[in-house]
């Protein structure tokens, strides 16, 4: 693998396709890229050997996953902070919405080098066995010290040279971190996410239930979830990211949308009705958030419902 | 007293052997327990396929010393590094020695010791640090009235880590992975400290054992006391027996950093691995010492350039 060299105004055209390629002298190879796409596909560098990919992406905005070439393959929805393993040659792509600043990390892990240091190991046997069934990608959202290490190991992109070894510190730790997540899920510890305190957890279904018991209600307010469990809004808000991928408004908004389209095909209750029993108390407010959440007005879904039937 | 020796072409392993015999120690998935009587903790060995080799010890309350001789083998061609953590300060080292000349490592009885002891090949280096200049070590230890070693005083760093990899060697699912990964780490700040020191050396050094001494003294004073103040000029001119100026000049020039500097730098490294551990900012910040949470708060950003809740929540 050789290292791309371009002259620098090709670079500036091209960036947003570029992955810059280096081979870590442990064995591994990376692909590094950071960019802001706008509507474009980003497909897995092209490694040319038998082996597994691992790549680490963070965005902000809205990126799709899809897991090969055919078109009538669904689009899975991608969250920030996430590693991916999978078989390398197989077609990953990375569809991104409008001007999604895009960084991301890929890890070539050739056959020769799992065998010099994960062989024999029956964890990493296990994992191998799922990525070889077919298009199977393997995940793990990443913490906080795993963005940090994903930046580090970006920084090869602005300054070369001596950043290599940097580069393949945090190559290491991010596959070590990788490895370890799958290896305690297959023991069925803390399956998703990595939040492995039990009172968080606790916590968190606390909430969970609350919620579910109050969302219908008109004075139910975030405040008085963090008076009844004594937590800081912060500390909440990032146990719900961490586990639900959302932030707590947003959880009980979807769950109030997803009640109203229920009462909606029930068809009973008019729209300004239903609005009101969710515990919106301005119609428009509702509207809106059932447009963020199905991209088409509440009765325009009526309508739709009604003509179907 | 017991003693390893090892020939060039013996695999750590024999370490193993030998030890287990003379203390009659359990064995168990390559990791060798001791038993109350000759001492506490483990040692263990990790081989990679790629001509690295790890012996890993942690150890308390040894009864006797325990000397590890790498006999000199002309025809080698590796490297032997050696992180050696000892509860006595001036002989907590980081070195390097070329194979070819040998050398011996004594841990004391009664102490607290870890320390890891790589041996690589030096084409095994040139694997993990193609890009560096590993040939300058070489003809330093190569020349004929150069030193058979090169030592560094050990750093918080290197402390942070080896405390890291001992809590977690013996149960890693991965435990090849993790090796390289920490091994790798090491030789960075090997070379980092190297091209430092390097340059201290050139504009000349002049420290004397006896003030070598003094100076891993200190060194360790600021490293165990990171929960209190910082414990000023005066006190750490006290423990190193020498004028507050020359204290500043020689730590300087031996570890590449200020008292201070020094100091906070170790802190705030405890701090983040806190942080990493879930631990709300505010517990941190009294846990390591600061009365005032928006001081560490400031303190952190000037380090790493972001703040503790930018840490936490980087999305």
């Amino acid at each position: 693998m050789t290292m791309k060299s371009q002259d620098p105004d090709q670079e500036k055209t091209h960036k947003a396709f570029q992955w810059q390629v280096l081979s870590l002298p442990v064995g591994l190879c990376a692909a590094v890229l950071k960019c802001t796409a706008d509507r474009v596909d980003i497909s897995l560098p092209d490694f040319q050997q038998q082996g597994y990919t691992l790549s680490f992406i963070n965005y902000k905005g809205d990126v799709r996953i899809r897991k090969s070439s055919r078109p009538e393959e669904k689009e899975q929805p991608a969250s920030p902070g996430l590693g991916l393993m999978s078989v390398a040659g197989r077609p990953m792509t990375f569809r991104t919405g409008a001007s999604v600043p895009f960084a991301a990390l890929v890890l070539f892990i050739p056959h020769s080098w799992v065998h010099l240091f994960l062989g024999g190991n029956a964890s990493f046997h296990k994992i191998e066995q799922v990525l070889e069934e077919e298009a199977n990608i393997i995940t793990c959202r990443l913490g906080r010290r795993q963005l940090s290490l994903l930046s580090t190991a970006l920084a090869v992109l602005s300054e070369r040279g001596d950043s290599l070894l940097n580069l393949q510190n945090s190559a290491l730790a991010l596959l070590e971190y990788f490895l370890c997540n799958r290896h305690r899920s297959l023991l069925g510890v803390n399956p998703v996410s990595d939040i492995d305190n039990e009172d968080d957890l606790s916590l968190i279904r606390e909430v969970e239930s609350y919620i579910s018991e109050f969302y219908c209600s008109d004075t139910f307010t975030v405040d008085s979830i963090l008076k009844k469990t004594y937590t800081s809004y912060h500390r909440l808000n990032f146990l719900f990211k961490s586990i639900h991928g959302m932030t707590i408004s947003e959880y009980i908004r979807n769950k109030r949308i997803e009640k109203s389209k229920e009462m909606i095909a029930d068809n009973v209750k008019s729209i300004s009705q239903i609005a009101y029993e969710i515990g919106y108390s301005s119609i428009s407010n509702y509207i809106l958030a059932f447009k963020k959440v199905y991209q088409i007005t509440p009765g325009k879904y009526k309508k739709q419902i009604d003509s179907m039937a | 007293m017991s003693y390893v020796s090892l020939e060039n072409s013996e695999s750590f392993l024999k370490c193993f052997e030998v030890i287990a015999e003379d203390k009659s120690c359990i064995v168990s998935d390559s990791v060798l327990y001791f038993s109350g009587k000759t001492g506490k903790g483990f040692i263990t060995v990790a081989g990679l396929s790629t001509g690295i080799e790890v012996l890993a010890i942690n150890l308390s309350m040894l009864t006797e010393d325990l000397t590890i001789r790498f006999q000199p083998a002309p025809d080698s061609s590796s490297f032997i590094l050696g992180f050696d953590e000892i509860e006595i300060p001036s002989i907590s080292t980081v070195s390097i020695a070329d194979a070819a000349r040998g050398r011996t490592i004594t841990y004391p009885r009664d102490k607290v010791v870890r320390s890891l002891i790589v041996r690589v090949r030096k084409s095994g280096l040139d694997q993990l640090i193609k890009d560096f200049d590993a040939g300058t070590i070489s003809s330093i230890l190569d020349s004929a009235d150069g030193p058979a070693f090169l030592s560094w005083p050990i750093t918080f760093k290197y402390r942070l880590l080896l405390n890291d990899f001992m809590n977690e060697i013996v149960q890693h699912p991965f435990r090849e992975l993790f090796t390289i990964r920490n091994v790798s780490m090491l030789i960075e700040y090997l070379l980092q400290q190297f091209f430092v020191m390097q340059k201290l050396d050139q504009e000349g050094s002049g420290l004397s054992i006896q003030d070598t001494r003094s100076l891993s003294r200190v060194e360790q004073h600021l490293c165990l006391h990171y929960k209190n103040e910082f414990p000023g000029i005066e006190k750490l001119s006290r423990i190193s027996a020498m004028s507050p100026t020359s204290l500043k000049t020689k730590f300087k020039k031996y570890y590449g950093e200020t008292l201070f500097g020094y100091y906070q730098k170790n802190k705030l490294e405890h701090a983040r691995k806190l942080l990493d551990s879930k631990i709300p900012v505010k517990v941190v910040a009294t846990e390591i010492g600061y009365s005032n949470p928006s001081h560490f708060t400031l303190a952190f950003k000037k380090e790493y350039g972001f703040s503790p809740w930018h840490y936490l929540n980087p999305h």
